[in-house]
């Protein structure tokens, strides 16, 4: 797992709020790879105890970055949980007395394997492979970059979602998009139109992204979301805009966005995508 | 919210080391209820905390804890101290295995389950009732707030919209409009309005492929820049329903153009 790139990552702050994101993803994973039900639940319920480490634990109530990632290959689906924060207690053993320590034990109950390492520098690593008996293995991230990873640190709220391949968005993005509107404190109105525009920019990334996988940075404020959907190609943002035009309808997403920039910084491009409501 | 579900774990009372031990080879040696029960209430907490863990799913929560209690039960009685392993790290995946299990045999893997059904037209309804009082449509937080839900159940229930075509979403209300309005009836003459000129041939010919009353709800949506909430109302129909249709429709309008083109 630590070699390979993964399909999906997640970076994003260690609040309560985004354990819902990284559970919205298993989810939209488990539909896209067909998942039995209750395996997904084993998958949810395991990942949620890690990722609540990460809120609860990892660094002692401030905010830091918690960094998703997930892996599939054939029949089985891997999910490596990070933090950098103040690593873990050298006898792991001693978490039970630390936090009722009840999530290690349900981490191994659910997990095929698992394994609880210390980070590069800090933090820990929690790698958790899960039986899936309908996964195949699909084309993964092209690297397993940190190009994200700092923009978490920044300490904004800023969500960055990587998937590849695109396909895998289709059952994904829709879902994250959903939870981060409401996280906005969208109206449902609104909510369901950033889901509708997520459909719509999984449909015509293909054509406008090069290469495989998608990548967008969300950042979440009161009744408003930012998308910045990079590295595109040159020309590549207005294209993706124009692809989604439905003739009379007209581009669906200019129309159901509130402003958009496309920003070129040499060889690439990066589109942003404003949304907000205005209720 | 996902964490405050971890928050309760750091409250548990393990009793003191020595109790424990006591208690444990009181129950090893004599087997006698008063012990187990002074067992069971030591280990109640750890054994609700982890029914709660699966409080999300469709069973209502005291049917959880009752699984979860049988499988402290089996722990208690399989737990051989002697091992050398604490005794929550037995009783976790005993506990586990009896609410998998249950699952298992509910046969909750092969349906929707119909509890996140009845949310789904709980949040529809919730929806309505607060777009009237409030001029506009509610937020999530408003809704949980409203219906008593965490919020993630109400992000499941939006999400899960699309998936109930069979439940029906479009099903009469009670006491509301009955399904009989079409999109002839509630639009009268007007649908002129909709009919496309000058447009893209393969668009043009993808269009007349989506029912009269889908193709306004897209006008009404995209060239009238109308709120889902204005096109429900217009329509007589929920805001969960146009979401919907409108998802459905651009998919459609979409696959139509994509196989249109690759012609």
């Amino acid at each position: 797992m630590a070699d390979s790139p993964p399909n999906v990552r997640l970076n994003l702050a260690n609040t309560p709020e985004n354990v819902v994101v990284v559970r919205e993803m298993l989810s939209g994973v488990g539909e896209a790879i067909e998942l039995d039900h209750s395996d997904l639940n084993d998958v949810r319920t395991a990942v949620t105890e890690a990722c609540n480490n990460v809120v609860l634990h990892a660094y002692e109530g401030d905010l830091g970055p918690l960094e998703v990632a997930l892996y599939l290959a054939d029949r089985s689906l891997g999910v490596l949980v990070r933090d950098h924060g103040v690593g873990l207690p050298a006898e792991p053993e001693s978490l039970e007395t630390d936090t009722g320590g009840i999530g290690l034990h349900v981490i191994q109950t659910l997990t095929q394997t698992v394994e609880f390492a210390a980070g590069k520098e800090r933090g820990t690593d929690v790698r958790m492979w899960f039986d899936a008996p309908q996964s195949g293995a699909f084309a993964p991230l092209r690297e397993d970059g940190d190009r994200a990873h700092t923009l978490a640190l920044l300490g904004t709220p800023t969500t960055t979602i990587c998937i590849a391949p695109i396909s895998l968005a289709r059952t994904i993005l829709p879902r994250l998009m959903i939870t981060l509107a409401a996280h906005a404190h969208f109206s449902t109105d609104r909510i369901s139109d950033a889901q509708l525009l997520a459909d719509a920019l999984v449909e015509h990334a293909q054509a406008a992204i090069s290469g495989e996988e998608l990548s967008i940075d969300v950042t979440v404020e009161p009744r408003d979301l930012e998308l910045h959907i990079s590295p595109l190609s040159v020309g590549r943002a207005q294209q993706l805009i124009e692809q989604s035009e439905l003739g009379e309808l007209g581009g669906v997403i200019g129309q159901l966005t509130d402003r958009h920039e496309v920003l070129s910084t040499g060889a690439h491009e990066t589109l942003t995508l404003g949304l907000s409501d205005q209720r | 919210m996902s964490a405050a579900i971890a928050t309760h774990d750091l409250h548990i009372d393990h009793g003191t080391t020595q109790d424990l031990d006591h208690l444990f080879a009181l129950w090893q040696d004599q087997r006698d209820p008063g012990t187990r029960e002074a067992l069971v209430k030591r280990f109640m907490p750890l054994t609700r905390s982890l029914a709660r863990r699966y409080d999300r799913s469709s069973e209502p929560f005291d049917d959880l804890l009752q699984v979860a209690s049988v499988g402290l039960l089996k722990a208690l009685d399989r737990f051989d101290p002697k091992r050398g392993h604490s005794f929550p790290s037995f009783a976790v995946p005993t506990i586990l295995g009896e609410m998998r299990r249950y699952f298992r045999d509910c046969g909750w893997s092969v349906h929707v389950p119909r509890g996140d059904q009845e949310r789904a037209l709980k949040v529809r309804d919730a929806q309505e009732t607060l777009t009237n009082e409030h001029g506009h449509a509610p937020t999530v937080s408003q809704l949980s707030q409203y219906l008593e839900l965490e919020t993630e159940q109400v992000i499941d229930a939006l999400q899960a919209t699309q998936a109930y075509e069979s439940l029906s979403l479009d099903a009469p209300r009670p006491g509301g409009e009955d399904d009989t309005i079409t999109f002839g009836d509630g639009m009268g003459s007007e649908d002129e309005r909709y009919e496309l000129v000058e447009l893209d041939a393969t668009i043009v010919a993808a269009i007349r492929h989506i029912p009269a009353r889908e193709r306004a709800m897209l006008h009404m949506r995209f060239v009238e820049d109308l709120t889902q909430t204005e096109i429900a109302a217009r329509l007589k129909i929920s805001q969960m329903q146009v979401s919907r249709l409108l998802r459905r429709s651009l998919d459609q309008l979409r696959a139509l153009t994509r196989d249109a083109s690759e012609v």
